[in-house]
């Protein structure tokens, strides 16, 4: 059983219980459940499609924040708030998650797990046994039931906004921007704003910026809570302030339970009280000291500060157990990385795509702006001069750089057929991050810059609507004239 | 430029048709075929679509055709020595209205001349067959027991590794640029820098074939036509066969992965060229499939996308001679082109190699407008002149 975390002592102190998979757990009041959980001890929650390998809050890779919460599959743990009674159940394991036989599979060589393993040819299509086959795929490939129909809820009505601008991003240049625009003005962002940035702006907290359609229609619902209505927003003018995303690096070890980007482990540590580890590496670019000073400003034991480049490996079975870099072993139980800081290109690319043959950035059309952090250029991916194999490229669907490394060997290096051979970025994620580090390994093998190689498109809506908030949506759209 | 090359086929378009057809040129003693593609592989619509397959239509030329091809997709695995992933999993055609359930009426009795699988779902059998659908809503269902779903990664994968085994040379990102005639003969095709010389030239470029076919200076009755699809989130089995609602133009199946992948088409929308994604059909699309499979609701959208068909005026497709030159073949005006081709590749290699026109396929003859030989199918119905297919023309 997993130990829990002794909270921060600004930790709010009220207790709230809940349930994981019908035990009794307490979190704190303000929580979210991810952090509850992480609190709690439990930093073990999902699992990757393929390998089984054990997968926790990351704030990059959602395999490990998704759960059935009150019957509905799949939820985002770390945007869903704590409340008394909760009924959470982990997804994946069978035939129970305290006996959990999938782990096994964790044994099998990588190689045979590979995509293209589910249609292998001792298994002929057609055959009752493949028919077979497939059932078995597609159960441990859903991880959860549906909800039952009392609890999925129907169909949620919709709402339409019109906007002279709609700002996307919550931070201080969202805030800024939206606070000295005139007129009709939302702001969308996923928190809660960083200042309040006037009467005159409509904020639509807790919402995801799902899909910016070419035109500047902008679609947003609140992915945690199914029962909240989806907003289409027309508006003439668009901002987009997101803001940043810290990618680990390429290495092993990097999607272990224990790893943090910067953002995840100041909430847990700052808003919570939850520190990310007894004893954490901060790793990353020019931000990493600043990071690992507000982490021990708040409490946490930050015992070693590094350059995300020189990390080779982090080391843990099934958790972080340390961290290798410039061939020191450090010994800690979390990693947060704080840098290479990149931007979540997906609403830019939604917004300037075009094409017939294959979906391309295009030019941002001229009622869009990138402003704040979002608008710097991305820093390289921290990767080693020695790859290892055993790294994963998207470790949710399982692909690690090996496999990726084979179809490079046999001369395919076009993303959007390295995504189709392996699944690469198919998952929660949809290519966010692990597109910009199939980029970089794409780059490394062809000696092209990593915008050259470019990136599979970017599909909306991501995992931030639901059925029945999409069609909520029926009564707001006309056809497309 | 390069010096020319020297093909006896030379095929524009790697996608599912063009692949399919070179591997059976091959197989039927082709020496040497290329095929030119100038996008990415999978990047057409041989990536994008629906992955629904089915035999069984309304018209007699419709489910003689498509029957023989899912009587291909059932031996595909064998030939092309790797698993297409094919699954008869079934094809539910669902009627909601007296009108639809005409047209079931009609169908089931075109199957039975033909031999056709399938049969009229009792009522009572619903719960058990469908235990998701809200069964209410449903008057009638006929159900393909041969039909049901290849997802396009396998037989991609097969199809283009079966074709280099026999000795076709497949490139993709070459657009062929120029066509170059002799009175009625093509001669060469320009791409990637160079001549492609060859006896015979296939037109297999789906939406972008008649593009192609004007590099030649011929036309193609059918232009491209965008529809939008999406996948949702992972589930367990919640779904087992391929679905069409006839009456909502909506098609889904849910994958092997779980997700639950599908589209809808909008009553009376105009062609539109492009591959992007909108807004409108998201919405419509997830109130039918509330509306029909309750459960659903909670369920996340994972990603939509689109891809585009190249309907001809009746919907079905353009395959066999072009009339207007005397080398010059055609597979194209696809909107069912999973499910057809195979089919489409064995009757069109057949053709090729012996000159022999099968029936089945002479019905869908390139210059069937021309001649006021349209092909209507009863079950699809066609909104306006300007091909608007229904859904039950995706799957």
């Amino acid at each position: 059983m997993a130990q829990a975390l002794a909270r921060l002592a600004h930790a709010p102190a009220d207790e709230v219980s809940f349930r994981l998979d019908g035990r009794r757990m307490t979190g704190r009041h303000g929580d979210t459940v991810a952090a509850a959980l992480y609190g709690a001890g439990r930093r073990r929650l999902g699992h990757s499609l393929k390998h089984h390998a054990p997968r926790g809050l990351s704030g990059s890779f959602p395999a490990g924040h998704l759960a059935t919460v009150e019957g509905i599959p799949h939820c985002r743990l770390d945007r869903m708030a704590l409340v008394e009674g909760l009924d959470v159940r982990t997804e994946g394991a069978w035939p129970t998650p305290g006996l959990d036989l999938l782990a096994l599979a964790r044994l099998a060589p990588r190689r045979w797990l590979w995509a293209g393993f589910e249609h292998p040819r001792a298994i002929p299509n057609g055959a009752p046994l493949w028919l077979l086959w497939e059932r078995m795929l597609a159960r441990l490939a859903g991880g959860a039931d549906a909800a039952p129909r009392a609890r999925a809820g129907g169909v949620v009505a919709g709402r339409r906004i019109a906007a002279d601008l709609v700002v996307i991003g919550g931070g201080p240049a969202g805030c800024a921007a939206a606070a000295a625009a005139s007129g009709r003005v939302v702001l969308v962002t996923r928190g809660v704003p960083a200042s309040p940035p006037g009467s005159h702006v409509e904020v639509l907290a807790g919402h995801e910026a799902c899909a910016l359609y070419r035109g500047g229609r902008l679609a947003a619902a609140a992915p945690h809570d199914p029962r909240a209505s989806a907003v289409l927003i027309d508006a003439a003018r668009v901002v987009l302030a997101t803001g940043r995303i810290s990618v680990p690096p390429l290495v092993p070890g990097a999607a272990l339970p224990g790893v943090l980007d910067a953002a995840t482990a100041l909430a847990l540590a700052g808003r919570h009280g939850v520190p990310p580890g007894r004893s954490v590496a901060v790793i990353g670019t020019r931000d990493r000291d600043k990071v690992a000073e507000r982490l021990a400003g708040l409490g946490v034991a930050v015992v070693a500060v590094c350059d995300a480049h020189d990390v080779t490996a982090v080391l843990g079975r099934h958790e972080v157990e340390g961290l290798l870099a410039n061939g020191r072993r450090i010994l800690c139980d979390a990693v947060v990385h704080a840098g290479p800081w990149r931007v979540d290109p997906a609403l830019a690319f939604q917004a300037a795509a075009g094409g017939e043959l294959r979906l391309s950035r295009g030019e941002l059309p001229g009622h869009l702006t990138v402003v704040g952090d979002a608008a710097l250029p991305p820093e390289p991916i921290a990767m080693p001069a020695q790859l290892d194999g055993a790294a994963y490229v998207c470790p949710c669907m399982d692909v690690t750089l090996a496999e990726i490394r084979h179809h490079l060997k046999r001369g395919v290096t076009h993303v959007e057929e390295l995504k189709r051979l392996t699944g690469c970025g198919m998952g929660a994620c949809q290519g966010v991050p692990c597109w910009d580090l199939l980029a970089a390994v794409v780059a490394r093998a062809t000696g092209a810059s990593p915008e050259a190689v470019g990136s599979p498109s970017y599909r909306a809506p991501r995992g931030a609507l639901t059925f029945g908030q999409a069609a909520g949506l029926a009564a707001s759209t006309e056809s497309e004239p | 430029m390069s010096a020319p090359e020297r093909s006896e086929v030379v095929i524009v378009g790697g996608g599912i048709q063009g692949l399919l057809l070179a591997f059976n040129l091959a197989d039927r003693g082709c020496r040497h075929v290329t095929v030119l593609d100038a996008g990415y592989w999978q990047g057409g619509a041989s990536g994008r679509n629906g992955t629904l397959v089915r035999g069984g239509f309304s018209s007699p030329e419709w489910t003689a055709f498509f029957e023989h091809s899912v009587q291909q997709w059932l031996g595909l695995s064998r030939r092309l020595g790797e698993n297409v992933m094919y699954t008869p999993r079934g094809y539910l055609i669902i009627a909601e209205s007296e009108r639809t359930e005409a047209v079931i009426e009609t169908a089931a009795a075109t199957h039975r001349t033909f031999g056709v699988r399938s049969r009229r779902v009792p009522a009572a059998e619903l719960p058990a067959l469908l235990p998701a659908a809200d069964h209410a809503r449903i008057r009638a269902v006929i159900d393909l027991a041969d039909g049901g779903t290849a997802p396009h990664h396998a037989v991609m994968k097969a199809a283009r590794a079966a074709a280099e085994a026999k000795g076709v040379t497949v490139r993709y990102q070459t657009p062929v640029t120029a066509l170059e005639r002799q009175g009625r003969r093509i001669v060469s095709a320009e791409a990637g820098g160079r001549r492609h010389d060859a006896d015979l030239f296939v037109i297999a470029s789906g939406a972008h074939s008649s593009d192609v076919a004007r590099l030649a200076g011929v036309d193609l009755d059918a232009e491209p036509f965008r529809i939008e699809a999406m996948a949702s989130e992972p589930v367990r089995p919640l779904i087992t066969q391929a679905i069409a609602l006839i009456d909502r133009l909506t098609y889904l199946h849910q994958t092997a992965r779980g997700e639950i992948v599908g589209g809808a088409e909008l009553p009376g929308e105009t062609a539109k060229r492009n591959i992007v994604s909108t807004e409108y059909v998201m919405p419509r699309y997830a109130r039918h499939l509330v509306e029909m499979f309750p459960q659903v609701a909670s369920l996340r959208i994972r990603r939509q996308w689109s891809g585009m068909l190249h309907p001809a005026p009746d919907g079905g497709p353009l395959v066999g001679p072009h009339p207007d030159l005397d080398n010059l073949w055609v597979t194209a005006g696809w909107t069912y082109g999973i499910a057809g081709a195979p089919g489409a590749a064995d009757l069109l290699s057949r053709a090729i190699v012996t000159g022999t026109i099968d029936p089945r396929m002479a019905a869908f003859a390139v210059d069937r407008f021309r001649r006021g030989r349209p092909v209507p199918e009863a079950s699809a119905v066609i909104d306006n002149a300007s091909a608007v297919t229904r859904p039950e023309k995706l799957g």
